[in-house]
């Protein structure tokens, strides 16, 4: 085994953990939001909204990951019909079931938060005269976030590790390289390398968290 | 001239009648001590003067201006302009704790009086003095004791510039040590003749700061009068028995 051949075999896995690392970021960056939306909707007072967002969470939190990846790759272009309009390329399709699925654990952390919020901090902001805009943006979504962060940082972790699904729609990622690895050259080495390296990455979120949860710590 | 008066206020929790027909009137200038059986319906009638409950009946005029009349509410910017009159200090403080000491005070001043930051700053640099917290500007609410809370509390609401002070039981949620510095802070306010309404449970401190009492009791003003003819020569059975029990 020699250095050479680590190299050598590290150069794909590393160009696969670019794939790895922007369907990390879409995902991350979509759900958050979205994910924020449905909790507003759930906590909206138009009953119909919801009822809708409490369906969309149940339904996306109910299923496999994989299964949803599975049914926006290859089931959409099947439906008949509208099915021929609906083939989308895999690694989009793909970022389409992550950012719903993560949009529904992300919408229940939030929930989660919000729930978390002493209603004297609603009472105190009224009777201060912010009105609900005001106290929503400075008081409460504030502390929601901070609440959060621990669950986020978690959850964000584990959307490292989901991203390896991408091997069932044959889109080439860290893993795929590493499993072909395997395969070529009968050694166990690129399995180990694939390992270091999402280690390498949730090291860094981690740290990243870390430093968040620090620097809101409020005291 | 009364600045609040209240008559015929009714409130109810689904079947359970909290408010029973109160009415009373506070002057300009008055410091009310009001006091009563926990349960009796003292904070929601303070609550409902700032509107953090709607009553079902009767009418609330602050400053000859009805916040509710005959159980109907005046427009919602009227209600805003009656209850910017005032300002409230919560059992538990309620102070903002992702926000800085200086910044729980500035918030309200900064987005609802559009305040420079210049007059924010200068404002609550006069008001932490007042409370004697001027060394804890930059400092977060987590690393104050309760006393010290509640005083930024106070101060928070001052920032606001209100005509009455309504407490709800300041000192209640306190070690028994920590009262005292809340307490001075608030009789230095009726020194200085704010007009104020204070639900508490410390008999002693009432009879000293309040010009009037009212005891309440089952969602009913029993009887109201001067600490010493309602501690001394109280009216109804009912206000000495709770008298005995808590100055026992
Ligand atoms: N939001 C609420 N929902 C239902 N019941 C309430 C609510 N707030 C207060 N109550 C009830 O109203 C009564 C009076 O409460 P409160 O005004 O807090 O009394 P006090 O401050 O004198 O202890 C109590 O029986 C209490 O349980
Ligand atoms: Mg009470």
């Amino acid at each position: 085994m020699s250095m050479d051949y680590i190299v050598q075999i590290s150069k794909p896995m590393l160009e696969g953990a670019q794939t790895t690392i922007l369907l990390f970021f879409i995902a991350i960056i979509a759900s958050i939001p979205l994910g924020f939306v449905f909790t507003l909707m759930v906590r909206s007072a138009i009953k119909p909204l919801a009822w809708l967002a409490n369906t969309y969470i149940y339904v996306f939190r109910g299923t496999p990951l994989l299964l949803q990846m599975l049914f926006f790759c290859f089931g959409l272009p099947v439906l008949p019909v509208i099915g021929e309009y609906l083939v989308l390329d895999r690694f989009v399709a793909a970022c389409l079931a992550f950012v719903l699925n993560y949009a529904a654990y992300f919408a229940e952390i939030f929930r989660g938060g919000l729930l978390a919020i002493d209603k004297g901090q609603y009472e105190a902001s009224k009777v201060l005269g912010l009105n609900k805009w005001q106290t929503t943006t400075k008081v409460i979504l504030p502390q929601m976030f901070r609440v959060a962060l621990p669950a986020v940082s978690n959850e964000s972790i584990t959307l490292v590790k989901d991203t390896a699904l991408l091997y069932a729609v044959a889109v080439p990622e860290l893993l795929h390289f590493a499993y072909t690895a395997v395969n070529r050259d009968f050694t166990i080495m690129p399995f180990f390398i694939a390992g270091v390296i999402y280690l390498l990455m949730t090291l860094v979120l981690t740290l990243f968290f870390k430093f968040l949860e620090r620097r809101f710590k409020y005291e | 001239m009364a600045i609040i008066e209240v008559s015929h206020m009714k409130k109810s929790f689904g079947h359970l009648d909290v408010l029973k027909d109160v009415s009373f009137e506070i002057q300009k200038n008055e410091v009310i001590a009001v006091i009563g059986p926990s349960g009796s319906g003292k904070s929601t009638m303070l609550r409902s003067l700032v509107h953090l409950e709607e009553i079902n009946g009767g009418s609330i005029k602050v400053q000859d201006q009805y916040l509710v009349k005959d159980g109907v509410y005046s427009n919602h910017s009227q209600i805003k302009a009656i209850t910017s009159r005032m300002g409230m200090v919560f059992q538990h403080f309620n102070l903002f704790p992702h926000l800085t000491v200086q910044e729980n005070l500035g918030l309200a001043p900064k987005h609802v009086k559009k305040l420079t930051k210049e007059e924010v700053r200068s404002n609550s640099a006069v008001l932490l003095q007042k409370v004697g917290l001027s060394e804890k500007a930059e400092v977060y609410p987590g690393n104050l004791s309760g006393g010290q809370k509640q005083r930024v509390a106070i101060a928070r609401a001052l920032m606001m510039n209100p005509d009455i002070m309504l407490f709800d039981e300041p000192t209640s949620a306190l070690d028994p040590e920590l009262t005292g510095e809340v307490l001075a802070v608030i009789k230095q306010l009726a020194e200085e003749h704010m007009t104020m309404v204070i639900v508490t449970h410390e008999m002693s401190f009432a009879k000293e700061v309040a010009d009037r009492i009212i005891f309440m009791d089952n969602g009913q003003v029993m009887e109201s009068g001067s600490p010493d003819q309602l501690f001394h020569q109280p009216k109804m059975d009912r206000t000495r028995e709770f008298l005995n029990r808590a100055m026992r």
